[in-house]
């Protein structure tokens, strides 16, 4: 039934354009008896934002978490600069330049804020690999800084920190890697509105420079017309709705859902009779 | 956690960022006796010398040198096998089978060197051996996916049933310590001589707080026992962490059986004291400050667990105290300890010291 798609409009199989960093076609994903993915169809375009929607489970976290080699997909392809893309691990993914911001954050409590910053990325002395701690400390300074939260001690472990502080160390740890294709999972969920601001302020201006692309899994209608520009959206697993953010608006989205949520009960009701 | 100690902390991002000028010795002194009691080693130090303090001056010979050489084979070997324990537990995991590693590696070695292999080739392929115990351990654990604490106690058994069954219950003597005239030097070496396990501990307990506070490997045994998940979202090859400590835990294991064996220069097929080596290893690691729970210990104060528990049994029987009851004042002693760290560990959460 979702393929007739929403409103009359149907989403075609992404055109193959000449600048899309990332291609994703007819992924699924399955967990035991749940469909989280069913024929995934998606295209980045270089130094885009794409602003992704889509109801509680309906997989997007499972599609970040597919793209970024975290988990493999059950069918499908994906292209990284039009070159077949087929990532073993998140490390190999991070090679190949996608860093992620994870939903959960992937956050150490136990370990200090600049060894998370650098969890996995750790910079080493030579001859021996002991940690430098010191140049760890002063560039996740400079990161955090450069976006302008406020974190005053950086020796403490997160465990003591604010959710939105918590949330400030994850995007900025992926923002201060050097990937060129950014996938951020709900960067704002914990974010005040002045937090929030500044992580927005911070995509701006990653988006003026030019340099990365960037998936970003958004609830916030605003966030996504006002940070993203172009919105896709993830319903009955696969991408139900993609256009420019340019062309849809608060109200076009939430009449959306609203006729989802009207489907979904009516369906319920059909079942139930 | 161990990368966060009051040492490390460079002098601009200290917990009190007020003007120094302005703050007067006795604040100062305050100050860094709170942050040493706060230490995650702290509590575990002041237990350990208010007892060293109360035996001294109840027992007429405590503090004597010839004490001190007694109570050396009591906490020497513990803080070893503690040391490689620290490891699995900060993981998340338990390691049981260490008891039944230190009974069964003297036995290889015995039978590695009666098949013609020189003295430290043998201990380094005994070693090896017990390296790979480690490794079935890690693969049951974090492959296979059966709890740690049900994969180990099946190796405990398992391998002191081996042990049983290849050195027929029979003690042997341990090979390069039955020469007459003197100590060789492998044997000097290896445990015979009277300093030579304390200096094997202090040796192990450095270089692994080292290696666990200022190297990838300690960042991701705090990451992998902290949120497991999370480390293998950030890419941490989580299995392989976990396996790598696993052979850790049981070399160190290892280590401690050759070494105890030349100091005593016979091998003896008893599991009820390889049981015991495991209970002191495991206590050691709990009462210096690793939680069971994972994310967070210290080796360094794994070793001052090991002094702790080292001094109190050595005092209790220079003291007199009757065999029964050893065991009963033990167990009181270290849920004692442990209490204070845990009401320590409470404090350090509320006040602002890593
Ligand atoms: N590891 C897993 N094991 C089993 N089921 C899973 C797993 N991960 C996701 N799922 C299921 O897949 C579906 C999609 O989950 P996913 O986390 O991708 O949703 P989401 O769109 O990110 O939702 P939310 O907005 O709540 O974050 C859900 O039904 C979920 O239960
Ligand atoms: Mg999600």
């Amino acid at each position: 039934m979702a393929e007739s798609g929403i409103n009359g409009e149907h989403v075609v199989a992404p055109t193959a354009a000449s600048d899309d960093v990332l291609r994703v076609e007819h992924i699924s994903k399955r967990f035991g008896p749940v469909t989280a993915l069913r024929d995934i169809n998606m295209h980045l375009r270089k130094g885009e934002v794409l602003g992704l929607l889509g109801d509680n489970g309906a997989g997007k976290s499972t599609l970040i978490k597919t793209i970024c080699g975290f988990q493999k997909a059950d069918s499908g392809q994906m292209f990284l600069h039009g070159q077949p893309y087929e990532p073993h691990s998140v490390d190999h993914a991070r090679k190949l330049g996608i860093d992620t911001v994870y939903q959960d954050l992937a956050l150490v409590d136990e370990l200090s804020v600049f060894h998370n910053m650098f969890l996995r990325r750790e910079k080493v002395k030579k001859p021996l690999p002991f940690l430098s701690n010191r140049a760890m400390r002063s560039e996740a300074r400079e990161a955090l800084d450069d976006i302008g939260v406020r974190i005053p001690r950086l020796n403490v472990p997160v465990a003591r920190l604010s959710g939105g502080q918590r949330q400030a160390i994850a995007v900025a740890r992926t923002v201060h890697s050097e990937a060129s294709i950014l996938l951020l999972d709900e960067p704002l969920a914990a974010m005040g509105a002045k937090e929030g601001a500044l992580i927005l302020d911070l995509i701006q201006r990653l988006k003026e420079e030019g340099r990365v692309s960037m998936i970003m899994v958004l609830h916030n209608y605003v966030h996504v017309l006002t940070a993203c520009d172009r919105v896709n959206l993830i319903q009955d697993g696969v991408i139900a709705l993609d256009k420019p953010t340019s062309e849809t608006s608060v109200e076009e989205l939430t009449e959306i859902v609203v006729e989802e949520y009207r489907r979904a009960r009516q369906a319920a009701r059909a079942a139930g009779g | 956690m161990a990368v966060e100690t009051g040492s490390q902390r460079p002098p601009g991002e200290t917990a009190n960022e007020g003007p120094a000028a302005s703050r007067t010795l006795a604040s100062g002194a305050w100050t860094l006796l709170k942050r040493f009691l706060t230490l995650r080693e702290g509590s575990v130090i002041v237990i350990t010398v208010l007892t060293i303090v109360y035996f001294s001056a109840t027992v007429d010979n405590f503090a004597t040198s010839a004490n001190f050489k007694t109570l050396l084979p009591y906490f020497a070997p513990v803080a070893i096998l503690a040391a490689g324990e620290v490891y699995l537990m900060i993981n998340g995991e338990i390691d049981l089978s260490i008891g039944a590693v230190y009974l069964f590696a003297p036995f290889i070695f015995y039978k590695i060197n009666n098949g013609g292999v020189p003295l430290i080739a043998a201990l380094i392929l005994a070693l090896m051996c017990c390296m790979a115990v480690g490794l079935i351990n890690g693969v049951f654990t974090a492959v296979v996916g059966i709890n740690s604490f049900i994969a180990t106690l099946g190796m405990l058994l398992s391998l002191e049933g081996l042990t049983l069954i290849i050195s027929h219950a029979q003690p042997v003597d341990t090979p390069g310590t039955n020469v007459v005239g003197g100590l060789t030097t492998f044997a000097r070496t290896f445990g015979g001589g009277t300093y030579s396990e304390l200096i094997w501990a202090l040796v192990v307990v450095a270089v692994l707080q080292v290696v666990l506070t200022l190297t990838r490997w300690g960042v991701y045994t705090v990451a992998v026992g902290g949120n497991r998940l999370g480390a293998a979202e950030a890419g941490i090859k989580v299995r392989l962490v976990i396996i790598r400590n696993f052979m850790l835990c049981s070399t160190c294991a290892a280590l401690v059986g050759v070494l105890e064996a030349v100091r005593t220069s016979s091998v003896q097929p008893d599991p009820a004291g390889a049981n015991e080596v495991l209970f002191d290893g495991i206590s050691a690691a709990v009462i210096g400050g690793t939680l069971l729970a994972g994310g967070s210990g210290t080796v360094v104060g794994a070793l001052i667990g090991a002094l702790f528990l080292g001094v109190l049994r050595d005092g209790l029987i220079i003291k007199g105290v009757n065999a029964d009851y050893l065991s009963f004042y033990l167990g009181l002693a270290i849920i004692i300890a442990m209490a204070a760290n845990t009401y320590v560990g409470r404090v350090r959460k509320g006040s602002g010291v890593g």
